[in-house]
């Protein structure tokens, strides 16, 4: 007790020097940290928004900073004119991608959900050495390379001798000649590439919503659950009652979270299917990377594509924030 | 509360479990079925993949197809694979160095405009990759980095939420210890490098591993600035096999497996901990 009220009466005399001294430390530090975010996060930032003002294209000597102007020129808000109520190409394409980006994202979280909540209560109720290893085998897919699982659901879908129409077979239905490339093979609005592409990246992804309910699952405290048997409520009523209310902000959380990573795939669009048949399972953010690099005509559009799918992800996060924000206390 | 007598569990509670069980093992099976599937399918040979109906099993199962990718001349898969290396192994270092060093200031020290700098430094979590992607292509074209690892390394230097990571666990370290350290008459830095550093073991080491699985299975960047064969990482090496080797779709398969082996390796011994890992990260 003694030795540490001395050492804090050192630091009292000694304080007005050693706070200088840390100071100068501190800003020394920061400053080459904070110069290169400037230089790799918060300057393309401005770039892009700028850039999605003006009809740019790198290979067109432009006259002003950064080649904006000139051969570039300001054309205020006609890449985002263009994109709503354009015919080109591009804007159409990108209207679709929109629409598809919203249908994938839309069908993504209830699959995601059905699946991992009942799962998770299953795992939950189970021992705990099976549990262990049930999590660590489901949460395999999340950390495996996406370009490899792209390869396995190429062979899952392979037409004729993929492993789903061998197993369609062999139960006796007639599999789509092609899974991935008819076009004309629509269900209840949805395009069948579409549906596959869904399934192939809910199979990809779900592991990690399921460690996180299961998480969510341990931590309701033992005696809430007790409480409501003494009560005598039974396992359904307990379930209902009891967990899904202490769950709710976890699966709002969740749900946020799913949704924007959802709008946000690219390999599985680019390397399963790559946008097509037709179009159908065209993605913003294929769109933008088609555009911006294998098209490369102008960059100005391609930006304000990122900027649209920006403010659509912008305002989800400030809703998973306000989610986080809220107390919450068993 | 222990009941006197032993109690014989009911008919229901049984088949609740063994329903349980059963719900499980099928979603274990739907998990591991499509990768178990490619596994043997890379031993087939080019004729058995070929074959329709095909054989789940290969009648001659061999690893040639891993032996043709490893050997093939005209395939700079050690090349590659030293390229994932190089780029994964330098992203862990800095990023582990740049975290805790940033987190480690943003913890113990008050100066004005902290929460300024902090929030700066914040907007890169806010801010979806896609948002920059174009500008920092054009950045790195700038900077003459275009078909080069740096292209990798270099815009990657700062990772916000590690930094938000690091700072979490050190605002939690006693202040007593530093500032013993400082009457001592050590440096600043030397209180990050030899009081802060050594205490960071678990928190580093599961930033470390996420840096090094993303940066490995890292797809859509190397695309957009890597160019030529001897430059790409392996997940665009697979990519290029896809296309290239229609023909022999062992070698593809067998590529991939050699993508997702080394994180297999790692996640085999540290599964319980990524995984705990991940769910945390999931709530800050």
């Amino acid at each position: 007790m003694a030795f540490n009220t001395l050492f804090k009466k050192d630091i009292v005399v000694d304080s007005g020097k050693l706070t200088a001294k840390q100071r100068r430390f501190a800003y020394t530090s920061l400053t080459p940290i904070l110069l290169y975010m400037g230089v790799f996060t918060l300057f393309p930032i401005v770039w892009a928004v700028v850039m999605s003002f003006f009809s740019y294209s790198p290979i067109r000597e432009g006259s002003g900073f950064l080649g904006l102007g000139g051969a570039n020129p300001f054309i205020k808000i006609d890449n985002y004119i263009e994109l709503f109520t354009g015919t080109s190409k591009p804007a159409e394409v990108f209207r679709l991608a929109l629409k598809n980006t919203f249908m994938f994202t839309a069908l993504v979280l209830p699959l995601n959900l059905l699946i991992t909540l009942p799962l998770a209560v299953i795992l939950e109720s189970i021992g705990e050495r099976f549990k262990t290893l049930f999590r660590a085998i489901y949460f395999l897919p999340t950390i495996s390379s996406s370009v490899a699982l792209v390869i396995i659901w190429s062979y899952m879908y392979a037409p004729g001798w993929g492993l789903l129409s061998i197993m369609f077979k062999a139960v006796g239905l007639v599999p789509p000649k092609s899974w991935l490339q008819d076009p004309s093979l629509v269900y209840f609005g949805v395009p069948l590439a579409m549906i596959c592409v869904v399934i192939a990246h809910v199979w990809q992804d779900f592991g990690y919503n399921l460690v996180i309910f299961v998480a969510a699952l341990q931590s309701i405290p033992k005696t809430l659950r007790e409480a409501a048997r003494v009560d005598g409520a039974n396992a359904w009523q307990e379930f209902w009652l009891v967990v899904v209310p202490l769950l709710r902000r976890t699966v709002l959380l969740t749900s946020v979270l799913t949704v924007i990573s959802s709008l946000q795939v690219f390999v599985i669009f680019q390397l399963l299917t790559r946008g097509g048949p037709k179009n159908q399972t065209q993605t913003l953010l294929l769109s933008i990377y088609e555009n911006a690099f294998k098209f490369a005509n102008n960059l100005g559009l391609s930006a304000a594509m990122s900027m649209i799918l920006f403010i659509i992800i912008l305002i989800l996060t400030v809703i998973q924030f306000r989610i986080l924000r809220t107390e919450w206390e068993y | 509360m222990q009941s006197s007598k032993p109690k014989r569990p009911s008919l229901a509670f049984v088949l609740g479990k063994s329903g349980a069980y059963a719900v499980l093992i099928v979603g274990l099976i739907g998990t591991l079925l499509p990768f178990f599937y490619i596994i043997v399918s890379s031993l087939k040979t080019p004729a058995e993949l070929r074959q329709t109906p095909p054989d789940f099993f290969s009648k001659t199962p061999s690893l040639d197809n891993y032996t043709t990718i490893l050997k093939d001349k005209d395939i700079p898969i050690a090349q590659n694979l030293f390229n994932s290396i190089f780029v994964s192994i330098s992203r862990v270092v800095i990023t582990l160095f740049t975290s805790s060093y940033a987190g480690y200031i943003f913890a113990k020290y008050h100066f004005k405009g902290k929460n300024l700098a902090f929030g700066i430094i914040l907007i890169q979590i806010m801010i979806p990759f896609q948002v920059v992607m174009i500008p920092n292509y054009l950045l790195v074209v700038k900077l003459g980095l275009i078909d080069s690892l740096w292209a990798l390394i270099i815009p990657a230097f700062i990772d916000a939420y590690g930094i938000f990571m690091m700072k979490q666990f050190i605002e939690a370290m006693p202040a007593e210890l530093m500032d013993a350290a400082r009457i001592d008459g050590a440096s600043e830095f030397g209180i990050y490098s030899r009081i802060v550093l050594p205490q960071m073991g678990p928190p580093l080491a599961s930033l470390g591993i996420f840096t090094f699985m993303a940066t490995w299975n890292d797809y859509l960047w190397p695309l957009i600035v890597l160019t030529s064969p001897e430059k790409r990482t392996i997940p665009l090496l697979v990519v290029w096999f896809q296309t290239a080797h229609v023909s022999n779709q062992g070698l593809v398969l067998a590529a991939s497996i050699l993508t997702l082996l080394p994180i297999f390796i790692v996640y085999i011994f540290l599964q319980r901990w990524i995984v705990d890992q991940a769910t945390q990260s999931a709530f800050k």
